[in-house]
Order: structure tokens, then sequence, then C-alpha cells
């Protein structure tokens, strides 16, 4: 990972700004127009649901895809089992903290020791 | 919890556990970001202005690769539109706000605070969104400070950044168990890792993060309000146990 990027600091800045107004854009726009009208029920019982699904599209992308979106076949039993160990512990403790350091923990036994 | 506790000591105790957690993300962060040939001041720039763990590890992922900045900045748009549907699913806790508020709360809206707040206005009915601006803030404290410290020890250490990764899957797995209220949600959830592993093959692209979880959702939703209407007894709709004991995902606020 130490090949330096060609672009400048300059070009950099300009990265960031054009990054933050994408990211600002979606954020913003939905957040506002739901405040300022009614929210029909149907919504409010859809979005219920939408965490849960958002949060687990993120752990099953990070653990299963590749970054070329390819099904990883290989090398990622470790976080496999360590997704498994956070899963089970945030359960049974409901502790934020925990479950990142034993999750983080595990990992580096899998990955760096075991190799697996 | 104390009543006599002054405001912002209970926004802190509320923000610690994901501040804690912002730590070792945030040093990976800027470790990776220092790598891709950011300066320490732009380093802080992107994490006040993007403020996404997400966001600047594909970032940074990009220049390493030297993705031209185009490409960079669509692969952002999709990865970001996720958020549409957390500040939907939020504004209803946001009712009557100024627009200097929602401006101000959406700037630093993310993927972790958002799950600390829709939390607390979930199950705390005196949760304010003063306080919800509060989380965002001292969240955003935690995240620049440790990522400027990343990018300060940056080539001193060699940390396998694969492995530091994980600290943020390890902290999405925490909140989708925390949002496991019923049955229905675990096949849901089931639903959900199938669909986004086959749209992300199929789109090649964080798109297909999208399109799971609006498909995914919406299937919740539909198969809620089937049984609700035909079969109210159904074994989907019983409640998951919560061995800790607190009943602390009912919605009581919403009844």
């Amino acid at each position: 990972m130490q090949s330096v990027s060609s672009m400048s600091s300059l070009d950099h800045f300009w990265l960031v700004i054009f990054c933050a107004i994408v990211a600002f854009i979606p954020r913003f726009f939905p957040l506002l127009f739901f405040t300022k009208r009614k929210i029909p029920e149907w919504f409010n019982e859809w979005m219920r649901f939408v965490p849960v699904s958002l949060f687990t599209a993120l752990v099953v992308k990070s653990v299963f895809i590749d970054s070329k979106y390819q099904i990883m076949t290989s090398g990622n039993l470790g976080m496999i089992i360590s997704a498994i160990i956070v899963g089970v512990i945030a359960f049974r403790t409901r502790s934020m903290t925990l479950s990142v350091v034993i999750g983080l923990v595990s990992v580096m036994i899998f990955v760096l020791v075991l190799h697996i | 919890m104390k009543k006599n506790e002054p405001n912002w000591l209970v926004v802190l105790r509320t923000v610690m556990p994901l501040g804690l957690s912002y730590i070792p993300i945030g040093l990976a962060c800027g470790v990776l970001l220092h790598a891709a040939g950011f300066n320490h001041l732009l380093t802080a720039l992107i994490s006040v202005m993007v403020f996404s763990g997400g966001a600047q590890f594909l970032i940074a992922s990009m220049l390493t690769i030297n993705a031209p900045m185009t490409t960079i900045i669509l692969m952002m748009f999709f990865l970001e539109l996720r958020y549409a549907l957390l500040g939907s699913s939020l504004s209803r806790y946001l009712k009557g706000q100024r627009l200097p508020f929602i401006l101000f709360f959406a700037f630093s809206m993310n993927d972790e605070n958002y799950a600390v707040n829709y939390l607390k206005f979930a199950t705390d009915k005196h949760w304010k969104p003063s306080q919800a601006m509060l989380v965002e803030h001292y969240s955003l404290l935690f995240w620049t400070v440790s990522n400027i410290i990343g990018s300060l020890i940056g080539s001193a250490l060699t940390i396998n950044l694969s492995v530091v990764d994980f600290a943020l899957t390890a902290l999405f797995i925490y909140m989708a168990i925390m949002q496991t209220k019923s049955r229905l949600t675990i096949l849901v959830c089931a639903l959900s890792g199938v669909l986004t592993i086959f749209f992300l093959v199929l789109m090649k692209s964080t798109l297909g993060l999208v399109v799971a979880t609006l498909l995914a959702s919406l299937t919740g939703y539909f198969i809620e309000r089937h049984l609700l209407a035909h079969k109210p007894e159904s074994h989907l709709l019983y409640k998951v146990h919560d061995p800790t004991g607190q009943t602390a995902m009912e919605e009581d606020t919403d009844k």
C-alpha cells in the first residue's frame, strides 16, 4: 500500500470537496423533505426494516465480497468465524465496545496468527 | 442514570461506546489515507467534510490504485446514496426543527451515529433532537482526532489494514443485532444478505447495497402487513428473546 498517488494535494483538496458535496446531498434532502411533510404510516412501517437490512448488507459485503465485486471463495474463513463470534457477543452482552474489541482480537488471531 | 447529571455528560455517556470503537477504525483510516498520499490537513478536512468510515476507506483504496477522480466521485455517490434511507427513517423524530438545524444535522450524520440516535429515539421518550446533534458532534470529534493521529503515525507503523477494517464490520454486526426485534427481522436479515451478494456481483458497484436494502426492507414490510392482517398469531411476529432482560428495542413511543 505504499504506492503514492499521482495526484497533487490540490487535486486531493478538490476530491474532498466533491466527495463532501456528493455525501451531503443524500443526507440532507430526504431528511428535509420528510421533516416538513407528514410521513405516511406505511412509510414509517417500511423504514423500520431499513436499518437492519442495510447493516446486514454492509456486513455481508465486507465478509463475502472482494474489491472486484466477486464472491470470496478463500481467505475469509477467519472473518466469517469472527463475525459469528461478534454476533454472539453482541446478542449476549449488548455492549458495543465489547463487540468491537473482541471482534478485532479474534480477527487478528484468525487472520494474522492462524492465516485462515 | 442519575437525574442531576449535566446534559453534556449524559450524551457523552451515550456516545462513549461508539467513540471508543472509532479510535481503532479512525487510526486505521488515517494510516490508509496517509499511504494514499493525503497530508495531515487534508485528512482532517476529509474526516470533517465526508465523515464516513466506509467512504474514506474507499477513497484511500481507490487513490492507491490511481483511479481517476471522476470514478472515485461516482463510486462515492453510489456509496453515499444509502444515507437517503437513514435520513428518511430518522425524519419522524426531527419534525418541527428549523432549516439550519436540519442542515447541520444532515452534514454530520453517518451510519454509526445514526444507529446510536435511532436507538435512543426509539427507546427513550425524552431523547431530544439537540442531544442527537450533540451525539453527532462528539462522534465527529472522536473520528477526526483518531484520523489525524492515524495520519501522523502513518508511515511509522505497519498495520494489516484488512484486519483493522474489521472493526467497522464488527460495529455493523452489533447494530444489526440490536435492531433485531422479531423473528421476521431475522428473515429480513437473511434475505438482505442473499440479495446483497446477488446484486453486488451483478451490478459491480455499491449500488447493489442500495437495491438489496430496498428490496429486503420492502419484503419485510409487506410480510408484516400481510401477517398482521391475516395471521396475527404467526410465529414470525414473535419477539426475539433478549438475554440481558432489557426491553431496549421495544418501540413504545410509536404506540
